[in-house]
């Protein structure tokens, strides 16, 4: 159960990096392609997303660990995710297009 | 800002790497000594009855035959055949099968130290009460640790006072690297791999220096914390006075004896004291084993048993310690939760030594700990990119040695701890000073491998990477693989077989291994593609390099 609760905080944080990642006009076009735009309104709808993937990230450490640990799960959880999200730019972009496929 | 990070960055990151690298290993210490230690792997096991196995073991302790010596020099020559027992103590954790004993003994009529004494460890299984080899070198907890620590640098504690400099640097490398990069947020995922050389180095300098960055900066500072009683003694110093009238006061203030009575008294039951302090730590609502064991006195009318949870749930290392009267058995002081000031440092203490267990966190500080690695060697390779065309220029070899020395810490490091361990797993079980052999095979390859860096790296044009890179970490990918295949002759534990019984130890260490050789093997092949191409049309690449290096040189040029 613990381990569950673990690994669902740790793809909530890789999902909310990658959106806030996607919410910059750079790595849009990354994954994107080509010239398809982001609108303002999108790029703050993601940033959003991303907020709040990122505040359950931390919920859900919570509820697997003690509080003084949980911080550091989820601190070090971030770290990982930063990394994670770098390098599916660099080498996979389109590998994240799912997570914005419903944007139009 | 600029001067500050690239110097002390340069000058130091080859001890910041080290320490990184080794800490990263201790991290997994007790399971490297699983490996490391055949005999020793089995499930680890709980605080073994006191009264029954450990007492008998105590009373046979002796001091350690070099600490006699030293002390014998210290008082001017004759001590008595048996010293006094001044304490004992057994430390153990989630993660020890085998537990290690300690015992420390008064030194008398030393005239300069009237606390003087020497210190005696075993190390048993529980099991059993057998005591383990004094010569088996505890490959994880006693050479990669210590490494992580000291650098093995013992003379007048100068190895701890090296990896404190090293850690102050790093905060100020964190913190001058921050002003430095500046678009922090908005290039926080950036990496671009095809780039030239010179750019995706920084990119990947930055983005391991940022991501990891809080880990860098606390265990950096905690580390200093953890041995500010090193760096700054003043209880031993200047306020010795102070510090001894507040040791007093504190024991007193327990009622614990701060002092021996000089009565021989036994010592009542301490199985019965462990069962009470459990009893009360279950009533404050957290149940737990007993992390460390004190015996405080021994065999004195004053003795006193202090008994210490186990901090496996908590950051918190050891805690909510229980103090017993020795002859009688009685409570004599519960420890009430710590203060606010005090559970921070405990907290700071136990985010950096790591007790706790949760297995996905400790891989997560490896992950940080190989970070700063990436970060301190991506670094170095900057640092010679941005350089090497000017000093091959001018005549001057500078670029050249730094290159050498930071193929020595990088590949060097890795192929010197593969040295190790298979020298481990080699060398004859019944040779002498097998522990000494093993580390002097780490020294000695070490060394090969600066030899080795140093007479590659004489090239006329420094056009392209040291081949001394390449060369070692060819060398990397055939020794990682020959531990894991070594292991599964000498023991019989391969793969297929811990991966079956789910024994982590070992079969962590193995695929880490694996993992490691064939990243090598891979940035060996890229490394010889991108020699390759350079070696083609030498000239023209030259151009285009110097070309497009035109932008990334101007944001070089402030770093």
């Amino acid at each position: 159960m613990r381990s569950l609760l673990r690994a669902c905080a740790l793809l909530c944080s890789l999902g909310g990096l990658a959106w806030l990642a996607l919410a910059m006009e750079v790595h849009w076009h990354q994954v994107r392609g080509g010239r398809a735009s982001l609108a303002p309104h999108k790029a703050r709808l993601l940033r959003v997303m991303g907020a709040l993937a990122l505040s359950g990230s931390l919920v859900l450490c919570l509820r697997a660990d003690h509080a003084s640990m949980a911080v550091l799960v989820w601190v070090m959880s971030l770290a990982v995710s930063s990394v994670g999200v770098a390098f599916a730019l660099a080498w996979r972009p389109r590998s994240l297009s799912w997570l914005v496929g419903w944007v139009r | 800002m600029a001067w500050l990070h690239t110097w002390f960055g340069l000058v130091l990151g080859y001890v910041l790497i080290v320490v990184f690298f080794f800490g990263s290993l201790s991290v997994f210490d007790r399971e490297i000594d699983r490996w490391a230690l055949p005999e020793t792997r089995f499930a680890p096991q709980p605080m073994p009855s006191f009264d029954r196995m450990l007492s008998p073991i105590f009373k046979q302790m002796k001091p350690e035959p070099a600490e006699l010596e030293a002390a014998r020099a210290r008082v001017g020559g004759s001590l008595p055949a048996e010293l006094a027992v001044m304490n004992w103590a057994v430390y153990t954790t989630h993660r020890d099968p085998v537990l290690a004993m300690y015992a420390e003994f008064a030194v008398p009529n030393n005239p300069n130290d009237p606390d003087d004494h020497v210190h005696g460890h075993v190390t048993i299984d529980p099991r059993n009460g057998r005591l383990l080899g004094d010569d088996q070198l505890k490959v994880g907890s006693e050479f990669f640790y210590p490494m992580h620590i000291s650098l093995h640098v013992t003379w007048k504690d100068l190895g701890y006072w090296i990896v404190g400099l090293a850690a102050l640097a790093m905060l100020a490398a964190l913190v001058s690297g921050l002003v430095i990069h500046r678009r922090i947020f908005r290039e926080f995922f950036t990496l671009r791999p095809r780039k030239h050389v010179q750019r995706s180095t920084l990119d990947l300098h930055n983005l391991t220096g940022v991501v990891a960055l809080p880990f860098h900066f606390f265990f950096a500072l905690t580390g200093l914390t953890i041995f500010a009683g090193i760096y700054l003694p003043v209880s031993e110093t200047m306020l010795k006075p102070q510090a001894q009238a507040a040791a007093v006061h504190e024991a007193k203030a327990k009622g614990l004896p701060f002092k021996p009575a000089g009565v021989a008294a036994p010592l009542a039951s301490v199985d019965a004291m462990v069962l009470e302090a459990k009893r009360r730590w279950a009533a404050r609502g957290m149940a737990g084993e007993v992390g460390y064991l004190y015996v405080n006195h021994v065999g004195d009318r004053n003795s006193y048993v202090s008994l210490y949870r186990a901090g496996s749930d908590r950051v918190t290392l050891v805690g909510q310690p229980i103090h017993f009267e020795g002859t009688t058995g009685r409570v004599l002081y519960e420890e009430p939760p710590s203060s606010a000031v005090a559970s921070v440092n405990d907290f700071l203490t136990g985010l950096h030594l790591q007790h706790f267990e949760h297995w996905l966190l400790r891989w997560f500080y490896v992950f940080g700990g190989l970070t700063g690695c990436v970060c301190i060697a991506t670094g170095f390779i900057f640092f010679v990119e941005k350089r090497k065309r000017q000093h091959a220029q001018a005549g001057v070899s500078g670029a050249r040695w730094v290159d050498a020395f930071a193929v020595t810490s990088v590949t060097g490091m890795l192929i010197a701890t593969l040295a190790m361990l298979i020298a481990n797993r080699v060398l004859p079980i019944e040779l002498a000073q097998r522990g000494d052999w093993q580390k002097a095979s780490f020294w000695g390859v070490w060394l090969l491998t600066f030899a080795h860096a140093a007479a590659r790296g004489a090239m006329p044009r420094m056009t392209r990477l040291s081949p001394a890179w390449r060369e070692q970490c060819l060398a990397v990918a055939a020794l990682a693989p020959a531990a894991v295949i070594l292991n599964w002759v000498t023991t019989g534990d391969h793969l297929l077989k811990t991966l079956a019984e789910g024994y982590w130890p070992v079969a962590g260490l193995d695929l880490a291994l694996l993992a490691v050789g064939s990243i090598a093997a891979g940035a060996a092949v890229r490394l010889r593609r991108g020699e390759r191409a350079v070696a083609a049309p030498a000239a023209s690449l030259d151009e285009a390099a110097a070309a497009g290096a035109g932008t990334a040189d101007r944001e070089a040029a402030r770093a």
